[in-house]
């Protein structure tokens, strides 16, 4: 492998982090604050990837996809508030079986939902940063390197949040003892909701960063959700640094596992060996905080 | 203790209405004749109506009920109503399998329509074949299915080029370009090796000098796979072929193509590529959908139309009935797939699958396609054809059709009898006494040839 392949190859599996990334941030802050692990993150994600494609296809690639991308993080921004204050407000304190099948309930009402509202075919939209750059002979497409920045960039935004903002100080006061901060005068059952509608505006801001690069369709939200909860185990559910370490190591893998001879046949496979290693070494993951 | 009070002339009328519910539902109305059947029958489809294959399963879906009117409207099957039992299988064989077994024990079909996925089919046709249910099969088409001597169902009818055919036109398409650096890329499941080794084999026989650039085992990605395909992609890059050979469909070719021009909009005229395609990925994609693919098709509507009244009707009443939608190859197979059925049920007079088969193999079938489609006996494999040619702009419709294209005969693709029969025989086993490792290259006719 050469200087420049290897570049080619790492750059790949850098966009396929940044991919992973981008659609696990929310899933990651959910389950760290709330402790709920949300079946229904893919779907939100796929109804944002939806709402851009639509909205873009309609106003125009460039400034339709941005508008796109903001109607989409507000309306999945809501619907996580709806979930909220419908579903998981029941759900808070019930052990996880109970939270996993409510919101693998609403996961399919949405996935039904969803067909009905925009049917079964595929759609696409055209990517709003075209171009590409050429680097040692091969190319890179632009918009995948906007999707490693927008990865950083959200990486930041969510640690900057909970790490230097009142609100992220309560949410890591509201994990470490909820009742002590109801105490304290503050509201933690709006914390909760707020936590939740900030997840699930992750989520659509994901689906709508992935959508010019994919075709979208009813079935988006599961074919991410898989590889999203396993870069979730290997870096920790609830830790942001986590995600970001899973998603590179899951992202590297599958680059250079698919290109290599010896490994191809199990390059997704390493992926689950890597996420099972962890767990009986590490059950609460790479960055993972024990539950109390 | 509330008395309820009973009105007798509510009940009456209750009772009327009823009856006439029922009355309309019992009969269907066919022109200005009213047809009256026996009673319904269910033929069964599991279908990917959600997952990587959800398009597929959309197209099929429509044109199964579509004939199935079609067909009510004659008559229907042996004086019965056909109705559509249609399940979604998610494009997963668990489900599938679990659809097949629902269909057959509790809703009663008296024939089933294949699957989309090879997987998918292999998993069913045990099943279908303990509970003698014919199979009428027009998109999963690995050759195994009706010559792998393990794994043969004396009731599944193939009428979709199988992979043997397909591979086999898509060799000789590229051979044809004289073209040496051939990359692969292809599904890791049986239709991926199926149709890649024919592919290859017939790829070298028709050039002997053609070189595969990327490793055998590089070949073949997860299926159904991750979206993101810059592995794949940038192993191109790396390889430099002279052009890529692919058989990966639906939303993975949706998202192969759309990152690749991503990286590069000339990516497909640096690295042209010969794959296999259907209207659903092109219309998917439509003006994005590059020019200059080297494209095999099973039944494209746009190649097949020309002096074909039956398919132009079809293709009016398709788009009339389903808000402007193109009939897809998978619409076109599937109507025709419902209709052989039909057919050859009402010949035989009979739901019993030894009596349907008897009236489906060596007969000939009318079909959408513009030709008349034959079943051949030693494996029920019809001499259905491959359209191949290469993509360009249409004025016509809102996605790409092929310019140049040419109808392959499907007696010109078809495998030898003599292949087939060595398959049957235990003949091309990798391993011997283990027909799941047959490869019909390993078949002694194949070696001399």
């Amino acid at each position: 492998m050469t200087p420049g392949q290897l570049l080619l190859f790492a750059v790949g599996g850098l966009s396929n982090a940044a991919y992973l990334f981008i659609v696990a941030a929310g899933l990651s802050l959910v389950f760290g604050a709330l402790r709920v692990i949300n079946m229904a993150h893919g779907s939100i994600y796929m109804i944002a990837a939806f709402v851009t494609v639509v909205i873009a296809n309609q106003l125009g690639a460039g400034l339709g996809f941005w508008g796109g991308l903001l109607v989409a993080v507000a309306v999945t921004g809501a619907i996580g508030g709806i979930i909220e204050v419908l579903v998981l407000r029941r759900v808070y304190g019930r052990e996880h079986l109970v939270q996993l099948l409510g919101t693998y309930a609403v996961s399919l009402v949405i996935a039904g939902g969803v067909r009905i509202v925009f049917g079964a075919n595929y759609r696409t939209v055209v990517s709003p940063i075209p171009g590409h750059i050429d680097v040692g002979g091969y190319s890179y497409a632009s918009y995948s390197l906007f999707m490693i920045a927008a990865a950083i960039v959200i990486a930041v935004g969510v640690w900057a949040m909970l790490y230097r903002t009142n609100l992220g100080r309560n949410i890591r006061a509201a994990v470490a003892d909820p009742d002590l901060l109801n105490a304290t005068g503050v509201d933690v059952t709006r914390l909760y909701t707020t936590v939740f509608v900030i997840g699930a505006g992750l989520a659509g801001l994901g689906g709508a960063i992935v959508a010019p690069s994919q075709a979208i369709s009813s079935s988006i939200d599961t074919d991410v959700l898989v590889l999203a909860f396993a870069i979730s185990v290997i870096g920790g559910l609830g830790s942001i640094v986590g995600s970001g370490i899973g998603a590179l190591i899951v992202g590297m893998v599958i680059s250079f596992g698919l290109v290599i001879p010896a490994t191809n046949p199990y390059a997704l496979a390493f992926v689950f060996i890597i996420m099972t290693a962890v767990l009986i070494v590490r059950p609460r993951g790479l960055f993972g905080r024990p539950e109390s | 203790m509330v008395q309820r009070i009973v009105k007798p002339f509510a009940w009456l009328a209750f009772a009327l209405v009823a009856t006439l519910v029922v009355a309309a539902c019992g009969s269907q109305p066919s022109g200005n004749t009213a047809v009256t059947f026996k009673g319904t029958k269910k033929v069964g489809y599991s279908a990917p109506l959600t997952g990587q294959s959800a398009l597929y399963g959309h197209a099929v879906s429509q044109a199964l009920n579509l004939a199935a009117d079609d067909i009510n409207a004659k008559g229907g099957v042996n004086g019965y109503k056909i109705e559509m039992d249609i399940q979604d299988d998610g494009t997963t064989v668990p489900q599938a399998v679990s659809n097949t077994k629902s269909m057959i024990l509790q809703d009663n079909v008296v024939a089933l329509m294949g699957s989309v996925t090879s997987a998918q089919c292999l998993a069913e046709s045990p099943i279908a074949k303990q509970n003698k249910i014919i199979t009428i099969d027009a998109t999963c088409n690995s050759w195994q299915l009706t010559m792998e001597p393990d794994v043969v169902n004396p009731y599944w009818v193939s009428i979709v080029p199988n992979t043997y055919m397909e591979g086999t036109a898509a060799g000789r398409l590229a051979a044809s370009l004289n073209l040496n650096k051939i990359f692969i890329v292809s599904p890791k499941y049986l239709f991926g090796i199926s149709e890649t080794n024919a592919f290859v084999a017939a790829l070298k026989k028709a050039n002997s000098s053609a070189q595969i650039v990327n490793d055998p085992s590089t070949w073949y990605v997860p299926f159904p796979t991750n979206p993101r395909w810059d592995s794949t992609i940038n192993a191109i890059q790396a390889a430099k072929p002279d052009l890529v050979y692919s058989n990966i469909f639906a939303a993975d070719q949706i998202n192969f193509v759309k990152q690749a021009l991503a990286v590069d909009p000339q990516f497909f005229v640096k690295y042209p590529m010969t794959t296999l395609v259907s209207v659903d990925e092109l219309n998917s994609l439509g003006s994005q959908y590059p020019s200059g693919m080297h494209a095999y098709m099973r039944a494209p509507f746009f190649a097949l139309q020309n002096n074909n009244p039956r398919l132009t009707d079809y293709i009016t009443r398709y788009r009339a009935r389903y808000s402007g939608e193109y009939p897809s190859d998978w619409a076109v197979m599937d109507y025709d797939a419902l209709n052989i059925w039909a057919q050859a049920a009402n010949a035989a007079k009979s739901f019993d699958a030894d009596q349907v088969v008897k009236q489906i193999s060596g007969h000939t079938f009318d079909s959408l396609r513009g030709y008349k489609i034959t079943i051949r006996s030693n494996e029920l494999q019809a001499n259905v054809g491959e359209t191949v040619g290469t993509t360009t702009t249409s004025s016509t419709y809102p996605f790409p059709v092929l310019k140049d294209s040419v109808n392959l005969k499907g007696d010109d693709l078809m495998m030898p009898l003599q292949m087939v029969n060595e398959i049957k025989g235990n003949q091309c086993d990798q391993t011997a006494g283990q027909p799941n490792t047959a490869n019909f290259a390993l078949c002694p006719s194949w070696k001399a040839g």
